[in-house]
C-alpha cells in the first residue's frame, strides 16, 4: 500500500523532468532547434536563481495558493490511475475524481492570473476560463464513454474492460478528444490561451524566479497526470506481456506525453472567438455522437 | 560555483529587447541564437538588452520597463554589430559570481499623486473608474457590439510591448478584451526595409499563433513547419479589400511577396476586435507600412 502510494511522486518527478525534455526536444520534429536532456535542468536552476517579483498590491494567497492547487490536483488525478492491479487510491469512483481534478484546474489557472494585479494576466485568465469551461463538455462525455464497456466508474476497472482490447481501438475519437481536453489542462500549443504571446506571457506575464519554476513544475505535473491518464483509459494502463504492470503504465505515459507536446508545439493557435465557437459547434456534438455510438457498441 | 549556479550559467539566458529606430531586424536575428531565449515579458528577462539608441521620447518607458526585471539583472547597450550573445551570456555569468545588479532607472513611486476626488478619493464615481496614483481603473461604459454595460479600461501599450512594433505607442480602451477606441500616442520608430522583409513579417505572425518552432524556421528563410497555419487565422479578419485579409496577407509573406505599402489608420483598424484578433491584425502589416500610416495620420491632424 505504502509503495502504491510512493509511486505518486515518483512518477510526477520522473513525468515533469520527461516532460520539460520533450518541450526542448520537440521543436526539432518542427524545424527548429532543440535542448539535450540537461537543458530543462538548467532553465530550472535559471529561475530558482532569480528574485521572485511581488507585483503592486497583488492578491498574495492566491498568488501562493494557485500552483500549489494546481500541482494537488496534478497528484490527485495521477493517484486514481491504477499502477498495477490497484490505484495508490482505489476508489469505486476513480473518474469522477479525476473529472473535478479537471474542473478544478480552471480555477487554480484563473487565480494565477488574477492575482498579479495586472491587465495581461487577467486577460489570459478569463480567455482560460472561457475556453476551458466549454472544453469540460466533451471531457466529461469522453470518460462516460471510456467508462461503459467496463460498466464502472473505477479507473482499475476500465482498465480490466481492456484486457482483451483497447479502448483506442474501441473508441479512437475517444483518444483524439481527450488529447484536446489534455492541452487545455496544461495549457499548450492549440488550446494555451491563457498564456498568449499577444498578451506578452498572459498569466505568466508578471511570473519570475522560484514562482515562475513552481507554476512551470506545476505545468508539467498536470501533464504527467493527464498522460497516465489517457494511458490508462485508452492504452490499457498496467495491462501487457512480460513486463511489469508498471513499467507498461510508465511506457505508455510517455508515449502520450510525447504526442501531447509534439501536438502542442506544431499545431496554430487560432483566436479565442473562433476556437469558442469551433468547441460549441464542432467539439460537443462531435462528443455527443462519440458517447452515443460507444454506448449503442457497448450495449450490443 | 555551487552546482546551482553552474547549471544556471549554462542556460539559454532570457533576454528583453528594447529596440530602438532601425535595430528591429538585426535584433530579431540576435535573439534566434541557440544561447539566448526571448522572453515573452520583462519579468522572465534576466538581461535587457538596448538596441541601438533610444529616442528621448521613449527612455521613461525605458526606465520602467529596465525596473521590471527582477534581480540580479544586467542591461547591455548593443549597435547592431556582431553577435550579442557571447556578452549577453558573460554578463549573466558575471551577475551569477556576484556581480552587481543593475538598480532601478526610476523612484519606486506612483506616477500620480492621489487624486482625491470621488466618494474613494479615486477621481471616479463610486468605486470604480478614475486614475487613483495614476493607475486606470474600470468603469461602466456601452459595449460597441451588443449594448451590455461593461467595464471599461483605458491603458497606454508600448513602445516596448513584445507584440507591437519598437515605439509604437497606443492607448487602447478595453471592454474584456474588446477594443472600444485606440489612438496613437506615438508612432513606431522607422525601421527600414530590413525589418519589413517577408520572412520576418511572416515570423512576428507566427509567433503570435503560438508556432515558436515555425517562426524561428521562417526568420532563417526556411518554410515553416505546422498545421493549420493560415486556418488558425479567421477568414475575412483585417480584410482591407475583398479577399485581401490577413490570412491572404501571411500567405503572400511566406511566399516571399512583400505586403501593402501603407497600412490602414491604426485608429479606424482596431476598434471592435478582440485583442488577439486586433495584434494579428496589426502585424500582418509590414512595421515601415504602420509607419506611413502613423505618418500620415499626424499630418492629417
Amino acid at each position: 500500500m505504502i509503495w502504491l502510494l510512493l509511486t505518486v511522486p515518483v512518477t510526477l518527478a520522473v513525468g515533469v523532468w520527461l516532460a520539460a525534455t520533450f518541450d526542448r526536444l520537440a521543436p526539432a520534429l518542427w524545424g527548429a532547434r532543440a535542448g539535450g536532456p540537461v537543458a530543462a535542468l538548467r532553465d530550472g536552476a535559471l529561475l530558482l536563481r532569480r528574485q521572485t517579483v511581488r507585483t503592486e498590491a497583488p492578491d498574495d494567497l492566491n498568488r501562493r495558493l494557485a500552483p500549489v492547487v494546481y500541482l494537488a490536483l496534478a497528484a490527485i488525478g495521477l493517484s486514481v490511475v491504477p499502477v498495477t492491479h490497484a490505484a495508490p487510491i482505489e476508489s469505486p469512483v476513480g473518474i469522477v475524481i479525476w473529472g473535478s481534478c479537471e474542473a478544478l484546474t480552471i480555477i487554480a489557472v484563473f487565480l494565477h492570473g488574477w492575482s498579479p494585479n495586472a491587465p495581461f494576466p487577467l486577460i489570459g485568465a478569463y480567455r482560460y476560463a472561457a475556453i476551458a469551461l466549454p472544453v469540460m463538455l466533451p471531457s466529461m462525455f469522453v470518460l462516460i464513454a471510456a467508462a461503459l464497456p467496463a460498466e464502472s466508474l473505477s479507473v482499475t476497472a476500465i482498465v480490466e474492460s481492456q484486457r482483451e482490447v483497447w479502448n483506442v481501438v474501441r473508441q479512437p475519437l475517444g483518444l483524439a478528444l481527450f488529447l484536446l481536453v489534455g492541452l487545455t489542462l496544461t495549457q499548450r500549443g492549440p488550446f494555451d490561451f491563457a498564456d498568449g504571446a499577444d498578451i506578452a506571457g498572459g498569466t505568466s506575464a508578471e511570473d519570475s524566479g522560484a514562482g515562475r519554476a513552481l507554476w512551470q513544475l506545476a505545468r508539467l505535473a498536470m501533464l504527467t497526470a493527464f498522460s497516465a491518464m489517457a494511458a490508462a483509459l485508452f492504452l490499457g494502463g498496467p495491462l501487457g506481456p512480460g513486463l511489469p504492470g508498471p513499467v507498461w503504465l510508465w511506457l505508455k505515459t510517455a508515449a502520450i506525453m510525447a504526442l501531447t507536446v509534439l501536438l502542442g508545439h506544431g499545431i496554430a493557435r487560432t483566436t479565442p472567438g473562433r476556437m469558442l465557437t469551433l468547441l460549441w459547434i464542432v467539439a460537443l456534438p462531435v462528443s455527443f455522437l462519440h458517447l452515443a455510438v460507444s454506448g449503442g457498441l457497448a450495449l450490443w | 560555483m555551487s552546482l546551482l549556479d553552474r547549471l544556471a550559467g549554462r542556460a539559454p539566458v532570457p533576454v528583453f529587447a528594447c529596440i530602438g529606430p532601425g535595430m528591429q531586424a538585426v535584433t530579431e536575428h540576435a535573439l534566434l541564437s541557440p544561447r539566448l531565449r526571448r522572453a515573452a515579458s520583462p519579468r522572465e528577462a534576466a538581461v535587457l538588452l538596448r538596441a541601438g539608441a533610444i529616442p528621448e521620447r521613449a527612455a521613461a518607458a525605458f526606465g520602467r520597463v529596465h525596473d521590471q526585471l527582477p534581480h540580479p539583472r544586467a542591461v547591455l547597450r548593443w549597435d547592431g554589430q556582431g553577435d550579442p550573445a557571447d556578452v549577453i551570456t558573460d554578463a549573466w555569468v558575471d551577475l551569477l559570481n556576484g556581480a552587481d545588479s543593475d538598480t532601478d532607472r526610476r523612484s519606486d513611486e506612483p506616477p500620480n499623486p492621489w487624486e482625491g476626488k470621488g466618494d474613494h478619493g479615486q477621481g471616479g464615481e463610486g468605486m470604480m473608474g478614475g486614475v487613483p496614483y495614476g493607475r486606470p481603473m474600470a468603469m461602466t461604459g456601452d459595449d460597441i457590439r451588443d449594448g451590455l454595460q461593461l467595464d471599461a479600461y483605458t491603458a497606454t501599450v508600448g513602445p516596448f510591448a513584445p507584440m507591437l512594433p519598437p515605439g509604437l505607442t497606443l492607448e487602447i480602451t478595453l471592454q474584456g478584451d474588446v477594443i472600444i477606441s485606440t489612438s496613437v500616442t506615438a508612432p513606431p520608430f522607422p525601421q527600414g526595409d530590413e525589418a519589413s522583409a517577408p520572412h520576418l513579417c511572416a515570423a512576428r505572425l507566427l509567433r503570435l499563433l503560438g508556432l515558436n518552432a515555425a517562426a524561428a524556421r521562417v526568420a532563417r528563410g526556411s518554410s515553416p513547419r505546422a498545421l493549420w497555419t493560415r486556418g488558425a487565422i479567421p477568414a475575412g479578419l483585417g480584410e482591407a479589400a475583398k479577399g485581401e485579409d490577413v490570412r491572404a496577407r501571411l500567405s503572400a509573406w511566406l511566399a516571399g511577396q512583400a505586403g501593402p505599402y501603407q497600412a490602414p489608420r491604426i485608429g479606424s483598424m482596431l476598434p471592435g476586435l478582440e485583442w488577439h484578433e486586433a495584434m494579428l491584425v496589426l502585424n500582418s502589416y509590414a512595421p515601415d507600412a504602420l509607419h506611413r500610416a502613423c505618418a500620415e495620420e499626424e499630418e492629417a491632424a
